[in-house]
């Protein structure tokens, strides 16, 4: 056997990055063979479903029929009446708006408002908002529904292995303990679902109506148009120009500040957790005080700073040279460099906190016990620091390099205002989010936003889900444990 | 199990079938696409609403910062308050920003009832219906107004017309220049034509050699002084040139025009005034430091509007006192010294430079601010009689005094004190198609971000490190590609309006 | 009390040893490079701020009459003029507006975001991979065009013009961030909660006895980062507040002329104050981490 053939640990970069690649048809054949199997359980699960239906206990079938009805059927009064006001709740609220709102969504209204002779008129947006609601309010009843077959399906189990049913005390108890997650998750899922779920599902439809300019500034009637408002997005020609211009600028610009900001703040709070810095709560108050101050605020002081006439070039000027133009129209690189080194000292000071936060949890023995095996400052760094703070905050990662993908602020501020040569609408140093916002708010074309927005996003969320869901964080949660 | 797998198939179908069905709401959206509009000024008609003691009418009324601020607002409200206290009709300040935007806010109710703004903001109303069309016979300044007036606020709308808002005040960019910075003997140097006015308030280039010479004879002191950027004020230089915005009268956003006829001379003439000032032209660096620069003197003359005349006396009479003058001589004294004119007229040419030549009277773009009404207000006739109040000879008179406005009323033009003189040359101006108002046609929004891209473009030239873009070989404004700039800002307002099958 | 000779031959050995711990150059540099590299960033990242608070001492409203970093002239009158000029810019009103909200919202918003964070992290339950990819990824809808949406919704529920729809947003929205407070929570071991446990304590016990203080530090994060976000957010507070009385700092000081820098500065400067005084007030809790555990190691 050949020396060269046995491997002490993993095998050189290249050669994982050729595995990977060769490794890519069959992963796609696994795929789609995994999801075909997927298919074709389907009958099958639905036979299971409707076998369980027929054979489930009376309690069980009660339930199916009449939320609440197995609770009282085993003589669970308390709950079963809950249940029942929870479902009564939800028939009245489908009488009186819900059935409406839910008609309306599929017509978007038919009285055209007219401001001038005092009609209101049908809302569209508000109708498909609405109706969108009555959706969600419904899935959730679904769920409540569910939940209720399942609670009557486990007390029937619970009483046939001989227990007593279990009083409404008992019941409470568990919500605070096995079932702890369901009391403490309700508030925010639904907070959630109304104050951001249901925007995104509203904007997602708004794709597909022809909510846009003419239509909005006459208040008329939205309309559904389907795919139409895509067709048009991809047949514009200098678009697609643009479109992978910008995209390009906007994903490099992405991981540069993401990396200068969270190797910038781990860095600083490193260095600020050293046992040799006395009075840590001065030298931390410095960034915090950065931190403090609103964002708009610095980038207009930033703005100022190195505008035409102001200080710094004030200061060019005085020593003798002539003064720059940092953001103007032929500066693409300063004023690209310059919006990255704003950017991270708006952000490393958040940074630094999060870091020193994480690192608080970081067992100092460890460090111990490494300097006596001899490691260096930089290999402890490495091996110890580095994949503990990576790990803890790995969705934090992509949370900002996606914040910084979408950074309105930055350029909008910076150098609003400016069409550059060979794109449409749009200067060298915008990101995808300030085209959009060009495009879209400036004109009041809020249906092509939201296309441009859903394409947008598809794009990271690929790239996003693809990291995560590789990463620690995601698959070996236990690893601290 | 077949059986099962039937029921949910047909209600599957039958859910696919629902959104067909009612999509849109096909048919039934035809039985109400038909509104006639026979009954729209009933709303007008009979007495005045009224309050009770316990539960008073209240208007909303949004005015704009600087009435505010001068106080004039309070008079407004308090005369008007007073005058219809019978009714128990109470007008307040709606206290909101003086920018927002109807069409967001009335659908909801939270607009104000009667609104003062610019006039093309107004007119963008008219298009969602969220301004009501006036009764003319009921208004009272109708027939004061001069044509501009009557036209601006003019909509057209399934073959009918209607008016839409009462023009308050014309309001258009100005040259102010500081008398006390002449030299001493400019009646006889600088007064070629002896009429009394220095050359420098009629002739661009006068002003230009003035400006160089002033420069040269001190780095931190220039002669005239305007952010080139900002196409509001920029535009002007153009349409002396024979550019204007949409054809058709600003109706036809096909046929854009800011290269027709010699407009590249127009941009020529920015590029020439870009030389002579400093790098604060190219963005808003001169913008911001205006009103405090123009009072220390570092600027001999700048182009502003006519509400920021209050700032500049203010400043002016900070620096006077400062230097020893007491308040009220300050006072008297800065507005003895800033003196108002036109913009100066422009060489036929389109040289700066030349010392002799025709000139062309300069064109500016300007508005008309005035008042209308919301359709979402619940006392229109409340309303209509505000407006009433608030567009009488008595108040625009009064306007005048505490902002210095110059009133569109023909009849409080003439009486006007505060800057007497602006007034009268805006209404001259407006008469003699000297000011070209605003557009309000959709689409109109486009124009300002490829026109502030290209005049940033040609600011910037004179300050280009590399190869400078706009001038031939020689050192002169190269025509041709000042042109093609042009056209191209053509080309990119034309792809921002129709890009996305605009109707 | 007399120290025994045994005691005086091993303080000596003590001292012996110590002296080996001399100043070596290689500490000094380290110290010299340590404290240099702390007194740049401080710097760095204190400058723009001293920079406004000398702007806010300026004379002249304008910026530009600045002779490079440096006002012309100063006055105090600025300050003043902020508390006390109140008719078109009514600044104490916003801020009292802004600190209403924050403090509403930091609170509320934390408690939420606490809690599901905890319950992501420790529990097991079927669709919680599922939960945790979707709410990756809903993040990453650029947050704009669901404004419209937003200030809709909120006309519906009549909450336009009105703070406590601000709070609402704010602190109905905190829950989206629960993956940086998760992270946390997965580093800490399970011998703490198991220990509790034998002990007899419901979840929920658990919850507030254990793991409240040992999540210290991330809590003080949580409350700093949700009472930092309305002084800076203008977007929304512009969309849904409509009276000027109930404007908050940021989007009154977006509303001020180009003439008031000075004003701004000033604002701006205000407005750092309460999140530092949060800061110094809160940041004993963030070190302190395992000590404050129950488990003897």
């Amino acid at each position: 056997m050949n020396d060269t053939e046995i491997y002490h640990g993993k095998p050189p970069l290249g050669k994982r990055i050729g595995a990977y690649f060769a490794a890519i048809p069959k992963r796609f054949k696994n795929f789609w063979c995994s999801v075909g199997r997927k298919l074709k359980r389907i009958p099958q699960r639905i036979g299971d479903r409707g076998r369980y239906i027929k054979n489930a206990p009376k309690p069980v079938k009660a339930s199916m029929g009449l939320m609440g009805l197995g609770q009282l059927m085993q003589k669970q009064i308390v709950k079963g009446i809950l249940f029942l006001l929870i479902f009564a709740a939800y028939i009245v609220y489908m009488v009186l708006t819900g059935g409406k709102a839910m008609f309306n969504f599929f017509t978007l209204g038919v009285v055209p408002p007219n401001p001038w002779l005092g009609i209101k008129g049908d809302n569209s947006v508000v109708m498909m908002l609405l109706g969108t609601l009555a959706f969600i309010i419904t899935g959730f009843f679904i769920a409540v529904h569910l939940a209720n077959i399942r609670d009557a399906q486990r007390t029937f189990d619970f009483v046939a292995r001989g227990n007593k049913t279990p009083n409404f005390k008992q019941s409470m108890a568990s919500m605070f303990d096995k079932y702890f997650y369901i009391t403490a998750l309700v508030l925010p899922v639904v907070g959630v679902f109304v104050f951001n779920i249901l925007p995104i599902i509203f904007m997602i439809f708004l794709a597909f109506t022809d909510y846009s300019g003419q239509v909005v500034l006459s208040g008329a009637l939205v309309s559904w148009i389907g795919f139409d408002n895509f067709k048009q997005l991809f047949s514009v020609g200098l678009m697609g120009n643009t479109f992978f211009k910008i995209l390009g600028w906007n994903l490099l610009w992405a991981i540069m500040s993401t990396a200068l900001n969270y190797f910038g703040g781990l860095a600083i709070a490193l260095l600020l957790n050293k046992k040799i810095v006395k009075g840590k709560k001065i030298w931390r108050a410095f960034p915090v005080l950065a931190f403090a101050v609103p964002g708009f605020i610095t980038l207009l002081a930033f703005k100022f700073m190195f505008s035409n006439q102001g200080p710094i070039n004030y200061y060019i000027e005085q020593l003798g040279g002539t003064g720059k133009l940092f953001f103007g129209i032929d500066s693409k690189w300063s004023a690209r460099i310059i919006g990255w080194l704003v950017n991270a000292w708006l952000s490393i000071p958040s940074s630094m906190l999060l870091a020193t936060g994480i690192l608080a949890n970081l067992n100092p023995d460890l460090y111990e016990a490494a300097r006596i095996d001899g490691a260096s400052p930089w290999t402890q760094f490495i091996k110890i620091t580095l994949p503990f703070v990576i790990f803890a905050t790995t969705p934090v990662l992509i949370g900002q390099f996606m914040g910084n993908f979408n950074n309105f602020g930055v350029f909008y501020f910076l150098r609003g205002g400016i069409i550059c040569d060979g794109y449409f609408l749009a200067s060298d140093t915008d990101l995808l989010i300030n085209w959009l916002y060009s495009l879209s708010i400036d004109n009041k074309y809020y249906s092509l936003g939201a296309a441009i927005s859903i394409i947008i996003f598809i794009i990271a969320a690929i790239i996003s889900l693809a990291v995560y869901i590789k990463s620690p964080s995601y698959s070996k949660e236990d690893m601290y444990r | 199990m077949k059986k099962a797998k039937k029921i949910i198939s047909i209600a599957l179908c039958g859910l696919a079938a629902l959104p067909m069905i009612a999509c849109n709401g096909i048919g039934l959206r035809q039985k109400y696409a038909t509104q006639s509009l026979a009954a729209l000024y009933e709303k007008f008609d009979g007495d005045l609403e009224r309050g009770t003691a316990i539960k008073p009418i209240v208007l909303h009324v949004l005015e704009n910062d600087t009435a505010k601020q001068s106080g004039y607002l309070k008079y407004l409200l308090d005369g008007f308050n007073e005058k219809y206290k019978d009714y128990y009709i109470t007008a307040i300040d709606a206290n909101q920003d003086q920018f927002s935007n109807l069409a967001d806010d009335g659908p909801y109710g939270y607009g104000p009832d009667v609104l003062y703004q610019a006039n093309d903001i107004l007119m963008k109303y008219c298009a969602g219906k969220h301004i009501t069309p006036l009764p003319i016979e009921k208004l009272d300044a109708y027939d004061e107004l001069p044509e501009l007036a009557k036209n601006t606020y003019t909509y057209k709308y399934e073959s009918a017309e209607y008016f839409m808002g009462v023009g308050v005040n014309v309001q258009a960019p100005m040259m102010y220049y500081r008398k006390d910075l002449l030299p001493d003997d400019w009646q006889t140097t600088m007064d070629d034509n002896e009429n009394g006015i220095p050359d420098i308030a009629e002739d661009m280039r006068a002003l230009y050699r003035f400006g160089k010479a002033r420069h040269n004879a001190n780095k931190d002191e220039y002669g005239f002084m305007q952010s080139l950027f900002d196409p509001y004020f920029s535009c002007g230089y153009l349409f002396t040139y024979g550019a204007y915005v949409f054809g058709k009268n600003n109706t036809d956003t096909t046929d854009i025009g800011f290269d027709n006829g010699d407009a590249k001379k127009g941009a020529g003439v920015i590029l020439q005034l870009a030389e002579s000032m400093n790098s604060g032209c190219i963005d808003d660096g001169i913008t911001v430091a205006r009103e405090s620069e123009f009072a220390k003197g570092s600027y001999f003359a700048v182009n502003n509007t006519q509400d920021m005349y209050g700032t500049m006396i203010d400043e002016l009479t900070k620096v006077y006192n400062k230097n020893g003058m007491p308040i009220v001589a300050a006072r008297e004294a800065a507005m003895e010294n800033i003196v108002a004119t036109p913009i100066p007229s422009l060489p036929a040419s389109g040289d700066l430079s030349e010392t002799e030549g025709e000139l062309l009277p300069s064109i500016v773009m300007g508005g008309i601010n005035g008042y209308a009404i919301s359709s979402y207000t619940k006392y229109p006739k409340a309303s209509l009689a505000f407006l009433n109040y608030a567009t009488s000879f008595e108040m625009i008179v009064k306007r005048n005094e505490y902002l210095g406005i110059a009133p569109a009323r023909k009849d409080c033009n003439e009486v006007c004190t505060v800057q007497a003189d602006v007034a009268h040359s805006l209404y001259n101006m407006a008469e003699n198609k000297r000011i070209s108002i605003m557009p309000t046609v959709s689409g109109a929004d486009q124009i300002w971000t490829p026109l502030q891209t290209a005049f940033t473009d040609i600011a910037t030239d004179p300050y280009r490190t590399g190869e400078k873009q706009y001038y031939t070989a020689d050192g002169k404004c190269d025509y041709n590609k000042l042109d093609s700039l042009l056209k191209s800002v053509n080309e990119n307002i034309y792809n921002a309006i129709y890009s996305f099958g605009k109707k | 009390m007399k120290i025994s000779k045994a005691d005086k031959i091993i303080n000596k050995q003590i001292k012996k040893s110590r002296v080996g711990r001399k100043v070596t150059p290689k500490k000094c540099a380290d110290y010299f490079f340590t404290y240099l590299a702390l007194i740049v960033i401080a710097v760095i990242f204190a400058f723009p701020v001293l920079w406004l608070i000398l702007a806010s001492f300026s004379e002249s409203g304008s910026m530009y009459t600045f002779k490079g970093f440096f006002p012309s002239s100063y006055s105090t009158e600025t300050f003043k003029k902020l508390f006390t000029d109140i008719e078109m810019y009514n600044y104490p009103r916003w801020f009292g507006n802004t600190l209403i909200i924050a403090v509403a919202s930091a609170v509320l918003g934390s408690l939420l975001v606490i809690l599901t964070a905890y319950v992501m992290s420790r529990f097991r339950f079927g669709s919680r991979k599922g939960i945790m990819k979707t709410t990756m990824v809903l993040g990453m809808f650029p947050s704009f065009m669901a404004m419209t949406a937003v200030y809709l919704l909120m006309t519906q529920f009549n909450m336009v013009d009105n703070l406590w729809g601000l709070v609402l947003i704010y602190s109905a929205g905190a829950p989206m961030g629960y993956l940086t407070q998760k992270g946390f929570f997965d580093t800490i071991s399970n011998s703490m909660y198991e220990a509790a446990r034998i002990d007899g304590a419901s979840n929920f016990k658990v919850f507030i006895r254990i793991t409240l203080p040992i999540a210290m530090p991330m809590i003080v994060y949580t409350l700093i980062t949700s009472f930092t976000w309305p002084w800076s957010d203008f977007i929304l507070p512009k969309l849904l507040l409509k009276n000027k009385d109930l404007y908050t700092v940021a989007v009154g000081l977006m509303s001020l002329g180009d003439t008031e820098f000075a004003r701004f500065a000033a604002g701006s400067v205000f407005i750092a104050v309460p999140i530092i005084i949060l800061y110094f007030c809160l940041v004993k809790y963030m070190v302190n981490g395992l000590t404050a555990g129950a488990v003897k190691e």
